[in-house]
């Protein structure tokens, strides 16, 4: 049709993909979250808004938008207006580069599943979030409360230690890929038939890790937990800005969760697209198996707030100073042997992947097999008279 | 040994163990009971709401003295019974449910075979959006709940 | 100086000038930075005085602490007590002895079954009253209970104030089952009265042996599930271990008992050292550990938790059909005398110091709370550390502000 020119064709996709998907999405994990952690806790979540709870984010999102709006008496107006909005653009920003499934076809339209595809997208995505935490030290800042600021700077400190590592872990794939662009990288997994997960198997861990502290949630979350003193940058927010700070995490999660699937778990590919026995995975479009994958990373982060306690924050800055970046160091120094002994081909990532795998699953398996021999003799806390628990 | 210890904490085990526990209890039956619609069976002894049988009373006033915030009010006077002996008879038999702890050493001290107060009614369900009226039971109240709309008496609903 | 002439202009002026003075005094207080004497260079610190609570979700109550802080190292904690105080003691001495045993169950309301415990034991010390074995039995198998339950609630806020959230649930999910147990023998989940002066109200119903049986034989399996999530956990170590040490000799200083005072080495437990009831006929073992810190408190908690299933499976076994109330006058009035009899409660050493003066009402009846002595120690384990252990220091001292404050 004439009038659905590429223009016309691009700003339909930013509305779509920038602004509708992600919250669809946001509604979903709404809900998901806490129904799923409710289920992890042996009791179900909200369920009564709705048929089984789906209604919940709508309910939350109306509950928000009819708080009132309260303004601290000496805060900095303008800031204090700007930092949720901070927080929640920059997100939603970066889903513009993200490839989110191949070219389609709708009746005579053509068009690919992303709204650009520049070729520094990597670059692109870390400077654009890197922007987000302006958000959270205005936000701090403008609220005129010690605490919040407190609250703001350390989670501020955290995002910006964490984004050191993240950066490293990406850039050994981009040894690996030799472009920054994202769909590029998706076309050369699917080149080589092999996801980068395996290869930058610890590349991958790093990055997950890191993505979980850019975000502050569990077991990161210090900066903003309830049991803690100082409660965080978005005490003094209420109604819509307070749901934007909330939407701009959820955004950032979803961020994150993107790039992890494009970059390490090959995009939109189905697994083996290239056997013949798993030819009946292409039934589902690869725009699911985008979603399926990012589904995956959205339920990790469910299942580690529920499961693990939280760092202490000095605890949380040396972890990912004195740990994560030697490790992210030495990883880029790993992919680039790999890649330099088998020059020009690709053998050497497979190479490498074999050994990541194989030493991780026997670590694995070794571990698991002293903890049952030992199972015993841990926790001797009892004297010898009553060595049996019952 | 200090290697197998830097084996476990390379491996990350500790961490996989716990995301193992989380995990498995996803697939396991939720204990949520849904209430109203679905409610616990309170069992025989339960202490709930307080019912009084005026017939079986003898107007002793053990339960008032034992109760231990005293919010038993009872009041009686002599009356000549058409035989021409003197019976007590109840003028006031209040029992201030707002202060009531439920202990019941009242039903305890009470004399009487079977027991004239008892709380083993089973009903908790109580709740009342004015407290001077709705939660001061005097003795039409306390004998016959009908004229205490509150107190809803406990029905055996799908069970939790 | 009260005459009524009015006022000159120089008596004006001057008290104009005062109140300008008054003023300006004000402004300057307002305005000045707290404590500190002289203003901070570029480097320096000042120190600050916090308020932690009473309205705070970890503090397991009301419970007011007045914290000085450099930075974020702890200088001094103040625990400012009385919020939840009810007058509990004078209410004993205006009421008989039956009729403070209700008042018992809302000290330490998260264990009820031990407060009534102490007291019925502190009366029937006064009175020379036998227990006959069965009650003996019984009532082991319900402070056994009721320190599993207490316990749970620990283990479950505990992991919240320091995030693990799922462990709560899950150990609720016991403790249900433990008040259903309750529910079943005295009629009330929480607030039980399910013990009286010379021995029980009740006997037990049909099947709830049987049942507890099934219960106590499915406890080890679920205290593993939570030891999966936290005991190894590199998190909770790096939370836990080192926080908040306190040596055995300073915890009896302090006068410190309970898991607190076992973790940080001395094996004194009053069940083996001034055994009471039966437990000197049953084999259960002390768990100690020698570091006293917030872990090593952890573990004797959990470990302690298996043994009073171990407990509760012997005295089982041992149950016999027999009289659950000792002979005991109808009005009870003890002699002219005054003990104490203390028990091994889930918090630590949990006594009634009884005068009574020969009429059926006490005379004086003090409580010695454990809460309150172990929360003493607080400020001794909190100097130095950070503000977000505090939480976990909290927690880990195990108080309910009810037997706090009374």
């Amino acid at each position: 049709m004439k009038v659905l020119t590429p223009t016309v064709l691009t700003y339909v996709k930013v509305v779509l993909l920038v602004a509708v998907v992600p919250a669809i999405i946001g509604f979903i994990i709404v809900l998901a979250e806490r129904r799923l952690m409710g289920f992890m806790q042996v009791r179900l979540g909200p369920n009564r808004v709705g048929p089984k709870g789906l209604l919940q984010g709508v309910a939350d999102l109306v509950k928000l938008v009819t708080k009132e709006d309260i303004t601290p008496a000496r805060a900095e107006r303008a800031v204090y207006f700007l930092a949720p909005v901070l927080s929640v653009i920059p997100a939603l920003t970066a889903l513009a580069v993200i490839p989110f499934g191949p070219a389609i076809r709708i009746g005579k339209v053509k068009t690919p599943l992303w709204v650009t595809d520049v070729n520094i997208g990597l670059l692109f995505l870390l400077a654009i979030t890197s922007i987000g935490v302006y958000g959270i030290i205005l936000g701090g800042w403008a609220s005129n409360n010690k605490y919040s600021l407190l609250g703001g700077l350390r989670s501020a400190a955290q995002l910006v230690s964490y984004e050191v590592p993240m950066g490293l872990a990406l850039v050994s794939v981009l040894l690996m890929t030799r472009s920054l662009s994202m769909v590029e990288i998706v076309q050369r997994q699917e080149r080589l038939h092999l996801w980068f997960v395996f290869p930058g198997l610890l590349a991958f861990f790093l990055y997950f890790v890191s993505g979980v502290a850019e975000t502050n949630r569990n077991p990161f979350d210090l900066p903003e937990a309830e049991s803690e003193l100082v409660s965080g940058f978005n005490t003094e927010y209420s109604g819509i800005k307070f749901a934007f700070f909330f939407l701009g995490e959820y955004a950032a999660m979803i961020v994150i969760s993107c790039v992890a699937v494009t970059v390490f778990l090959g995009g939109w590919l189905p697994p083996f697209p290239h056997v013949a026995a798993f030819k009946f995975l292409g039934v589902i479009p690869p725009f699911g198996w985008f979603l399926i994958k990012t589904g995956l990373f959205l339920f990790c982060y469910i299942w580690f707030r529920s499961t693990f306690p939280r760092y202490r924050f000095d605890q949380l800055m040396a972890l990912g100073w004195k740990w994560m970046i030697p490790i992210a160091l030495a990883n880029i120094v790993i992919v680039a042997l790999a890649i330099l002994a088998t020059p020009g081909r690709s053998n050497g990532l497979f190479v490498l992947s074999y050994v990541f795998g194989a030493l991780f699953i026997l670590m694995f398996l070794l571990a698991k097999l002293r903890q049952k021999l030992t199972r015993r003799e841990r926790l001797a806390a009892v004297p010898a008279s009553a060595s049996e628990t019952s | 040994m200090a290697l197998k210890k830097w084996l476990d904490k390379l491996a990350l085990l500790d961490l996989f163990d716990g995301l193992g526990v989380t995990g498995r209890h996803l697939f396991k039956k939720k204990l949520t009971i849904q209430y109203p619609e679905q409610k616990k069976l309170p069992s025989d002894r339960f202490r709930g709401m307080f019912r009084l049988d005026e017939e079986r009373c003898i107007k002793c006033t053990l339960c008032a003295i034992e109760c231990p915030i005293n919010i038993i009010y009872i009041d009686w006077h002599n009356e000549k019974n058409p035989e021409g002996k003197s019976v007590k008879v109840l003028d006031r038999f209040d029992v201030d449910l707002k202060r009531c702890m439920f202990c019941q050493l009242c039903e305890e001290a009470c004399p009487t075979n079977p027991k004239s107060i008892w709380l083993t009614t089973k009903t908790y369900e109580m709740a009342a959006y004015d407290r001077n009226d709705s939660l001061y039971l005097d003795i039409r109240k306390l004998t016959d709940w009908r004229a205490a709309p509150n107190v809803k008496p406990f029905t055996v609903v799908e069970q939790g | 100086m009260s005459d009524d002439r009015p006022l000159t202009e120089a008596e004006k002026a001057q008290a104009a000038k005062a109140a300008e003075d008054l003023k300006a005094a004000a402004l300057a207080a307002a305005e000045s930075v707290p404590v500190s004497v002289h203003p901070p260079t570029l480097f320096e610190v000042q120190e600050m005085e916090l308020n932690f609570g009473p309205q705070h979700p970890s503090t397991h109550g009301v419970l007011r602490l007045v914290i000085r802080v450099d930075g974020e190292r702890i200088l001094e904690t103040k625990p400012d007590v009385g919020y939840l105080h009810r007058g509990t003691e004078k209410l004993f001495e205006t009421e008989t002895y039956p009729m403070g045993i209700p008042h018992t169950d809302r000290l330490d309301y998260v264990a009820a079954a031990t407060n009534n415990h102490a007291y019925c034991l502190t009366i029937e010390k006064l009175l020379g009253v036998e227990i006959p074995r069965r009650a003996q039995l019984i009532r082991i198998i319900l402070d056994e209970l009721q320190r599993l339950s207490s316990h749970l609630v620990w283990l479950g806020t505990s992991g919240i104030d320091l995030g693990a959230v799922t462990p709560f649930w899950y150990a609720f999910r016991e403790r249900e089952q433990i008040l259903d147990f309750f529910e079943e023998y005295c009629g009330a989940r929480l607030t039980l009265n399910c013990m009286r002066i010379g021995g029980l109200p009740f006997d037990l119903t049909p099947g709830w042996v049987e049942r507890l049986i099934e219960f106590v034989d499915d406890l080890p399996s679920r205290i593993d599930d939570y030891e999966q999530l936290l005991t190894e956990n590199r998190i909770w170590k790096k939370r836990t271990v080192g926080v908040g040490v306190i040596s055995g000799e300073e915890c009896i200083e302090w006068g410190v008992t309970g898991p607190v005072l076992r973790g940080s080495g001395v094996e004194w437990d009053l069940r083996r050292a001034q055994p009471y009831e039966c437990y000197e006929e049953l084999d259960f073992a002390i768990p100690t550990r020698v570091n006293g810190d917030t872990y090593d408190r952890y573990i004797v908690r959990v470990q302690e938790m298996r043994q009073s299933a171990r407990i509760i499976k012997q005295c089982i076994d041992r149950l016999e059909p027999g009289e659950i109330r000792g002979k005991v006058p109808r009005v009870i009035k003890p002699p002219v005398e005054e003990t104490y009899a203390s028990i091994e409660s889930p918090k630590g050493e949990l006594g009634f110091y009884c005068v009574s003066n020969g009429t059926n009402r006490p005379y004086r009846m003090h409580v010695r709370p454990p809460s309150f002595i172990n929360l003493q120690a607080l400020p001794r384990l909190a100097k130095g550390h950070l503000v977000s252990d505090l939480v976990a220091l909290i927690g880990t001292i195990d108080i309910v502000l009810g037997e706090v404050d009374r």
